[in-house]
């Protein structure tokens, strides 16, 4: 059986001090009211005695009990009954059938004689209606046969309030409030004695067994049910909390919270009202009576008189907790909470719950481990201080005292089982990884995050890297050495850089991608690096790397001076002189980097468009005589070259032509003549030389692409006179003109084509071209001629707005009247409406009121 | 405490698996169970309502209690067991009487219990998957077999219950809604019972919320239930 220590058994009043050695007396009834001890006898005798509580030095409590005085109540019969009302210094004593009353100190009877007689056994209300403090409610069974009589009881006189006839015979009586709860006959029933009122609880059989009817708090009792049952019932009839279970022959009841005390022939038991569960079970021989009185429990056998002595909870949940009994242990802390001072409650509860994680997390337990310690707000240094090594070492965390759990370290704790200790850290890793982000970090969160970083390092974790990317608190000195015993160097480096040192971080990248030191995090770590320096911002970094990114690759590693942030450009932190003076070495990043400066950022300077153009032509001769095999490339990087040549205005152009005199590029050289106007030269090239009249055409279109029109018109007659200036190979070139004529008749003037073309072409030969120009004459023949028509309509229009405006002279005399109010004109002031009617300005202010106009609104 | 919202009594013949069921419903598994005494309780949390579930003792010496613990019941789940008809006529004859604590508006479902025992021969289609191989009666057990209990019959009780309550057929869930067959050993139903139960009883306790603090019933001021359902014209 799962058992408790609760209470202890400790002997309250000696044998000796009671009978002597009259063996014949035994204990009828007890009361106890604070330090006071009441004992009623079988001879008719009461014995006051005073208890004291005292502490052994061992921590025990023990009691002891000097003999006040007693009293002999003058008849043969046993004293039936004992309560007391401090309130009034009175005790009740029931005896033969009649309750009297005595002084609480003394024992002498009231000089009064108030009692009450024909009872057979009575209760107090513990929760009185009357609201008189100096009055008590007594309820008795009278020995009327089924008659209940309710009595106010005060100092000196008693006085009857109600007798409610019952159903049947009443056996025990508890009250509350308005309410008896009644063990009659054959059932227990509630009683309201105000209305009359009944409510059936349950059948019981009183004349078979001894029922009991304990009030157990506001409105609730507890009731003696079949098969040893401990029911709860409330004045209402209901049961809220399921029943104890005693055995039947159970005789007395008591409660401390949270326990319920039986007594049996043999046996004390305690159960819990928290899950009714048995808690504890003391041997108690002919035991007789079991009662509670504030919060005391006292039991008794007819000789001896003892008291069950809780013990502090505090205690008990501890005992619980050291017998791994969790659930038991939290329930007890909860149910405890109306007993104890909220804050001391609070602080108390906590810490059973962080308790009860730790045996939870013992037993790898997680998920319970876990909710446990959220609720108990955990320290998470504690758990983290469990795991050797983690906490930093200039953590100046120490564990709470005494300790929450009986572990040195998760070694001892495993006892060396490596699977279980994996299990343990992956629960640390998620547990950390959830609270860091919460609260329950505040204050700690560095021991937190270097906790998680050497987790995840030595788990070879891929959040290791997301937790040093992102917002962290890892001490650096710590961290640095746990990085480097596990290898970890690219994440060192993104712990170096986290911390503002950017330089270390590089150098150790480097390193590994020169592969003086060993670590596989990434394979493109070099690319990386690239990335690292063109976000970098220590321009200094940048120029001690660039070499060396410059010599792994000459296209990647330009990408530190092209990609760099375009807000940079603005403020000139790197000066593109400098840049390129460094990239001499590196003939591909030196055209990549003028290309960015040229082509990207649109750099407005003659010599970097110079040198660009240069480099192309460079690159284009180099290759083109050596051989046809890269034909691409040659073919791209010339490409680029015209591309640069056409579309740039800035180069030099004569320091170009210079270059390419003399050599293949025909088309380049045309560029060139184009750029200084020389047209004529240009097409030239481009007719006679190259024979490439579609390149010819182009050029006049892209030549006077930002020119007016009769810019265009005269370079396409220039390269029609070309065309047709007789030559040697003119046979070859009256198609091209004529393809040119018919293509883009609308580049020309017709008039002066016709007059240039030869009469021997046949007006079939050019027909398309003789279509299009005179459809497109005619075309500007209409369009003028609508223009015209518009604006004359336009021009007419305005007229008649003037003539209207106009209009015919409004004269003022003496004999012209105001239509509203009939009177002279005085001033040369008047209002006139679209109907001609004409008032006064004043009169015109009341304008709703004018006769003749229907819409009045508009002045002139 | 929290203080329960609504309150559900499981009431049937001893040895027909209250305990089990209520078991299984809560901690998600069977377990055997020893002889419930007296009674005992447990506490549902479901959405925002806290639901008490009181278990009853189905042993004739704890039959008087039955009636208190009705009171004030806000449903009532009667449990037989599907391979004993005396169990189904039990709760006529022993168990009705003790709901007439109950509300008047007391939900009634009725639970046949054990379903898994049941031989294949006249178990239908839904349940079949269910039967563990290992543990169903032989066929030639022909005499058991006979004796499971047709779910047509706990619609006939229900349909007495309704009459013994004096509640309106149209008015009330219909018995098809209401009659169960469950395992609590295979967890089979057993979901659905109490889940259906609970989604009835929202209005009940929403009723309650809007009608004050007093949540429990007050005998004195027993209105019948014809009376709160008096429209506004005649």
């Amino acid at each position: 059986m799962m058992n408790i220590k609760a209470f202890r058994l400790v002997s309250a009043i000696e044998r000796e001090l009671l009978m002597g050695d009259k063996d014949h007396i035994s204990i009828e009834c007890i009361e106890c009211c604070g330090k006071n001890l009441y004992v009623g006898t079988n001879e008719c005798f009461i014995h006051h005695f005073l208890l004291e509580e005292n502490m052994s030095p061992n921590g025990k409590v023990t009691f002891s009990a000097t003999k006040q005085r007693h009293k002999y109540l003058g008849f043969k019969k046993p004293v039936n009954e004992l309560k007391a009302a401090s309130a009034l210094n009175r005790l009740l004593v029931l005896c033969d059938n009649t309750i009297a009353l005595v002084n609480m100190m003394n024992l002498e009877p009231i000089p009064s004689g108030a009692r009450i007689k024909g009872a057979v056994t009575f209760a107090l209300n513990e929760n009185p209606v009357s609201g008189d403090p100096f009055c008590v409610e007594v309820c008795i069974i009278s020995v009327k046969r089924r008659t209940i009589q309710m009595f106010m009881v005060y100092e000196d006189r008693v006085q009857i309030v109600k007798e409610v006839s019952t159903p049947e015979q009443p056996f025990a009586v508890a009250v509350d409030g308005h309410f008896l709860c009644l063990a009659l006959t054959t059932q227990y029933i509630i009683l309201n004695y105000n209305t009359g009122a009944s409510q059936d609880l349950f059948p019981y059989c009183s004349e078979e067994r001894q029922p009991i009817v304990k009030r157990i708090g506001r409105q609730e009792f507890l009731l003696a049910g079949p098969g040893g049952l401990g029911m709860f019932a409330t004045v209402d009839g209901i049961s809220q909390r399921a029943p104890v279970h005693w055995s039947e022959n159970v005789i007395g009841a008591a409660i401390c919270f949270p326990y319920v005390i039986a007594l049996d022939d043999e046996f004390i038991t305690v159960h819990s009202m928290l899950d009714q569960q048995q808690k504890q079970t003391l041997p108690f021989k002919e035991g007789h009576i079991l009662q509670d009185f504030e919060g005391r429990v006292i039991v008794a056998t007819s000789k001896g008189v003892y008291i069950l002595v809780p013990l502090p909870l505090e205690r008990q949940i501890q005992d619980l907790l050291a017998s791994r009994r969790v659930e038991e242990a939290l329930v007890l802390a909860k149910g405890a909470r109306r007993n104890i001072p909220k804050e001391k409650f609070q602080v108390m509860y906590r810490r059973i719950l962080q308790q009860a994680g730790f045996i939870q997390f013992a037993q790898l337990q997680f998920l319970e481990a876990k909710e446990l310690f959220r609720s108990g707000q955990l320290d998470v240094r504690e758990l983290i201080s469990l795991y050797p090594f983690l906490l930093p070492t200039t953590s100046s965390f120490t564990r709470s005292h005494p300790p929450l759990h009986e572990y040195a370290d998760l070694n001892q704790l495993t006892q060396g089982d490596q699977e279980k200790m994996t299990k343990c850290k992956r629960f640390l890793m998620s547990y950390l990884k959830e609270v860091r982000s919460t609260e329950v970090a505040n204050g700690y969160k560095e021991d937190i995050d270097t906790a998680l970083l050497k987790l995840y390092a030595e788990a070879d974790h891929e959040s290791l890297l997301d937790l040093l990317v992102t917002e962290n608190s890892c001490l650096l000195t710590d961290s640095v050495a746990w990085l480097e015993k596990h290898k970890k160097y690219f994440a060192l480096g993104l712990l170096y850089h986290y911390n503002g040192q950017d330089a270390a971080a590089v150098q150790l990248w480097v390193n590994i991608v020169n592969g003086e030191i060993h670590d596989s995090t990434r394979s493109d770590l070099y690319e990386y690096i690239v990335d690292f320096l063109t976000y970098c911002l220590d321009q200094e970094l940048v120029w001690k790397y660039a070499e060396w990114v410059l010599q792994k690759s000459e296209e990647v590693g330009v990408q530190i001076f092209t990609r760099r942030p375009l807000e940079e450009h603005q403020k000139d932190i790197f000066n593109p002189d400098d840049i390129i003076n460094c990239l001499k070495k590196y003939p591909k990043s030196i055209i990549k980097y003028l290309e960015h400066l040229v082509v990207d950022r649109r750099v407005q300077k003659e010599e970097y468009h110079t040198h660009l153009a240069i480099l192309y032509l460079e690159k284009v001769l180099q290759q083109k005589p050596s051989a046809n095999g890269n034909c691409a490339e040659v073919t791209e990087t010339q490409a680029k070259l015209r591309n640069l040549l056409q579309k740039s205005d800035l180069y030099r152009v004569h320091c170009l032509i210079d270059k390419i005199q003399g050599t293949s590029l025909h088309m380049e050289s045309a560029i060139l003549h184009g750029k200084l106007e020389e047209h004529d030269r240009a097409l030239h090239i481009l007719v006679h030389e190259l024979k490439d009249f579609s390149a010819a055409k182009d050029y006049c279109l892209w030549s006077s692409q930002s020119k007016d029109p009769p810019y265009r018109q005269r370079l396409f007659h220039m390269l029609l006179s070309v065309y047709l200036k007789p030559g040697p190979s003119d046979c070859d070139l009256v198609p091209a003109a004529v393809d040119l004529l018919n293509h883009h008749a609308t580049e020309f003037d017709a008039a002066q084509v016709l007059q240039l073309v030869p009469d021997t072409w046949s007006v079939q030969l050019l027909a398309p071209f003789l279509t299009r120009a005179v459809r497109e004459s005619l075309h500007t023949k209409r369009v003028t001629q609508a223009a015209l028509g518009l604006a004359k309509a336009e021009n007419l229009l305005y007229k008649h707005d003037k003539i209207k405006l106009k209009g015919s002279p409004v004269r003022l005399s003496d004999k012209k009247l105001c239509q509203m109010c009939q009177s002279p004109f005085c001033e040369p002031v008047f209002v006139r409406y679209p109907n001609g009617g004409v008032v006064h300005t004043h009169c015109a202010a009341n304008r709703h009121m004018n006769p003749n106009s229907s819409s009045p609104g508009n002045r002139t | 405490m929290r203080k329960p919202d609504v309150k559900i009594v499981l009431l049937g013949d001893m040895n027909v698996g209250k305990t089990s069921l209520l078991h299984r419903y809560m901690e998600r598994r069977f377990q055997e169970t020893v002889s419930t005494v007296g009674g005992a309780f447990y506490l549902k949390q479901w959405r925002s309502y806290n639901i008490s579930i009181w278990d009853t003792a189905g042993r004739e010496q704890f039959h008087g209690l039955g009636s208190m613990y009705c009171r004030g019941a806000a449903a009532i789940i009667l449990t037989y067991d599907v391979n004993h008809l005396q169990s189904l006529t039990e709760l006529e004859d022993r168990f009705l009487s003790l709901t007439d604590t109950a509300n008047t508006d007391c939900l009634f479902a009725i639970v046949g219990n054990k379903i898994d025992l049941i031989d294949e021969v006249g178990v239908k289609d839904g349940a079949k998957d269910l039967n563990d191989p290992g543990k169903t009666i032989s066929n030639c057990d022909s005499a058991r077999a006979t004796k499971r209990v047709c779910l047509d019959d706990a619609m006939a009780l229900y349909k007495k219950i309704l009459k013994y309550r004096m509640l309106d057929e149209k008015e009330v869930p219909a018995a098809e809604k209401m009659c169960f067959e469950t395992s609590a050993k295979t967890g089979y139903n057993v979901d659905h019972v109490f889940e259906t139960l609970f989604d009835m009883m929202v209005p009940i306790i929403l009723r309650q919320r809007a009608e004050g603090p007093s949540q429990t019933v007050d005998i004195t001021n027993y209105k019948p239930a014809k009376q709160t359902q008096s429209r506004c014209c005649v």
